[in-house]
């Protein structure tokens, strides 16, 4: 693995909690989530619908939707000056903000087709987000225009630059949202199911392009996505999520060798495997997402749990804990329940704080105390 | 793009026929013809003159077949740009109804800018700060713009305008220009007439013009796209004017050349309260005094307004929409 020495962090998210204000109440989509982002890495993040994998996508960029906003917590943006920034504390509408947009943070949405304009040209979209952020002419940018559809592997790329995205298949739409979110050599891609509306043939050929372009430009990829498969072929890290908190955060393999929540271990039950033999149904993950006005008190995932402790998992929000193998973990079944039993779910919600700087630090491999450890209690 | 456009004038065509005939034959529906109006005026007052009837039955051929009438009626116009005579001002048809046509145009164009230059702002606003003090004063006048009938509107305006401004009532000029010729002066004593009947015009089209936009706007703004336009750091004024809205204005061009004879017919109540010399009172006598030239030409061209007003959307359609330019 590249840059084997201390990681290197490029963005720091830190009791993030960006909550939507509706007439029937306010739906915390996302509630005290911290993960570190990795410089050059790909980090996926996976979970249900519903988990705030895409909220906490659109609170880097500030562009929550009406009625959300983002009501605490922070994001650290780490630049190669060692400047750090708080993107969660600028204006949504403000120019700092802005130039960050598409210049160092570009996005690629799920679905190109109606991400992308219907009524202008692919050059047309590409071309304002380049003159946008960098001092060229239209003709200037026309020209690296066509360079990038041609890197993104559309072919003809000077003539398509006119088309229209109606006129584009799937793939190729998805290849153009690529090379306009890359038009700015961004430091960080984040990639919002940018495969889900596709077919499968498509799907591994655009996952193909983009391992292909972190690899070549160090790019570093922040990539949503609720399918494991998807996980397995191009993550570094993997941050998994439930109800807008993060129940795990580990290296990919002890994800797929060694998972510690029992909700990434039903994650990981609920995939079909090709070539199994018992015949049956599928096995399901219990139950389903809770109503977003009707939140569990202490540990969210604790009705559908399998290793559900009574009297304590649902009066105690479980803690970050840092496990020896660098995964950070929210699990009672790892500690964090003894000697602060009456925590509820208010308290819980600092702990939770504490516990995220504890998570920043976790993966720095070989970081210091774990603080429980038993994976006994883990089966 | 030219063989669209060429395809659609092509197609107005045969519609243009058609209206011609329906017009017509619309006016030859109700019974008896402008003779029997002639011959009921003359039993009202003295005895009925039968030579005078025939002579006027022979002369616009009024005993013939229809076909035959409205072949006499088409060709002329075809032919000579020659729409018949005026039975009720004894003057050719053509003179009377340009000078009316152009009057309403004026009219109805300027009310038009009107409405799109005060909606579209105002609508963008409503949407874009939804919910806002402002959306709620908006959308008040609005509703209340579509709830006030357009001639009470024209009377209290009449009232304001003669009251606090000293401002002529009634018709586009002042009284020194009326019958004049026409001049640079005569054209500014239009101008300072016109702003009065444009408001009473515009204003319901106004109000509804403001919903339309702020409800299309609505549904546009929560589309991927705005979000994905926004992660690349456009400003917010320059993504907002851009994609939402220009999209959130396809349904509305698509809808106006409707509004070309709707605000020519929605002028009529007005013209009347303000006596405008506009084509609705016109057609409206016409029509009572069975005029037939009159009213199946006023018709006609009513009629082949809408027709290229919806040739004038389809146009500006596969302007603004590549999706229909290149299906």
């Amino acid at each position: 693995m590249p840059g084997g020495g201390g990681r290197d962090l490029l963005l720091e998210i830190k009791g993030l909690k960006t909550h939507f204000f509706t007439d029937e109440g306010v739906v915390k989509a996302v509630d005290g989530a911290d993960f570190p982002i990795a410089r050059g890495k790909t980090v996926c993040v996976v979970g249900e619908s519903g988990c705030g994998k895409s909220v906490t996508a659109r609170s880097i960029l500030q562009i929550v939707d009406r009625p959300g906003r983002i009501v605490e917590g922070r994001i650290l943006l780490h630049r190669e000056s060692e400047e750090v920034v708080d993107l969660a504390a600028m204006a949504p509408t403000g120019k700092a903000i802005r130039a960050i947009r598409g210049k160092e943070i570009a996005m690629i949405f799920q679905e190109p087709m109606s991400s992308l304009s219907p009524v202008h040209t692919i050059g047309n979209q590409i071309v304002e987000m380049i003159r946008l952020h960098l001092p060229m002419t239209t003709e200037q940018a026309r020209d690296r225009a066509a360079e990038l559809l041609e890197r993104v592997g559309i072919p003809q790329a000077g003539r398509r630059l006119d088309s229209y995205v109606f006129q584009l298949s799937g793939g190729m739409r998805q290849r153009a949202m690529i090379a306009m979110a890359l038009s700015c050599r961004p430091n960080l891609l984040i990639a919002d199911e940018p495969t889900t509306a596709l077919d499968v043939t498509t799907e591994a050929t655009i996952l193909d392009l983009i391992k292909e372009l972190q690899r070549d430009l160090n790019m570093t990829v922040m990539f949503i996505t609720h399918d494991l498969g998807v996980v397995a072929e191009i993550a570094d890290d993997v941050v998994v999520m439930y109800l807008g908190k993060v129940a795990e955060t580990a290296a990919v393999d002890p994800i797929f060798h060694d998972p510690k929540h029992p909700y990434t271990r039903a994650l990981h039950q609920s995939i079909p495997k090709f070539g199994d033999t018992q015949r049956g149904a599928l096995e399901a993950i219990r139950g389903m997402v809770p109503h977003p006005f009707a939140r569990p008190d202490g540990c969210t995932f604790h009705p559908r749990c399998e290793s559900f402790m009574p009297g304590e998992c649902d009066r105690v929000a479980p803690p970050a804990v840092v496990m020896e193998s660098g995964t950070t973990v929210r699990c009672l079944l790892y500690g964090g329940s003894d000697g602060s039993g009456a925590v509820r779910d208010d308290a819980g919600g600092h702990a939770g704080t504490a516990g995220g700087e504890a998570g920043a630090r976790a993966p720095g491999k070989g970081a210091s105390g774990p603080r429980a450890a038993d994976q006994g209690a883990a089966g | 793009m030219g063989r669209y456009f060429i395809r659609r004038v092509l197609y107005a065509i045969p519609a243009l026929l058609v209206i011609s005939f329906i017009s017509f034959l619309l006016i030859q529906l109700p019974p008896g013809t402008f003779a029997d109006t002639v011959a009921a005026e003359m039993m009202e007052s003295a005895s009925v003159n039968e030579s005078a009837i025939r002579a006027i039955e022979e002369r616009y051929g009024l005993n013939q077949p229809i076909m035959v009438q409205y072949w006499k009626w088409i060709s002329g116009i075809l032919l000579r740009g020659d729409f018949g005579e005026s039975f009720i001002w004894n003057r050719p048809v053509a003179p009377l109804m340009w000078e009316r046509l152009g009057l309403t145009l004026v009219l109805t164009a300027s009310a038009f800018i009107f409405v799109c230059v005060v909606s579209v702002p105002i609508g963008i606003f409503s949407a874009v700060r939804q919910y806002s003090v402002g959306d709620y004063i908006a959308t008040s006048l609005g509703f209340l713009g579509l709830a006030v009938p357009s001639f009470l509107f024209a009377l209290i305006l009449m009232y304001i305008g003669f009251r606090y401004f000293g401002t002529s009532i009634g018709g586009f000029f002042s009284p020194d220009f009326a019958r004049a010729e026409w001049s640079w002066a005569r054209v500014a004593d239009l101008l300072s007439n016109l702003w009065m009947p444009m408001l009473a015009v515009g204003l319901a089209g106004t109000a509804s013009l403001i919903r339309i936009v702020r409800a299309n706007l609505l549904d546009e703004l929560l589309k991927p796209y705005v979000a994905a336009a926004r992660a690349k750091g456009l400003s917010e004024l320059s993504l907002l004017l851009k994609y939402p809205v220009r999209l959130a204005l396809i349904p509305f061009v698509a809808t106006v050349g409707w509004m070309l004879p709707q605000l020519v017919s929605g002028a009529t109540i007005v013209s009347v309260v303000m006596s405008l010399p506009t084509t609705g009172p016109m057609l409206l006598r016409s029509l009572l005094g069975q005029d037939m030239y009159l009213a199946a030409s006023f018709i006609m061209m009513l009629s082949g307004l809408t027709v290229i007003g919806t040739l004038i959307s389809d146009v500006l359609l596969a302007l603004v929409d590549p999706r229909i330019r290149f299906t």
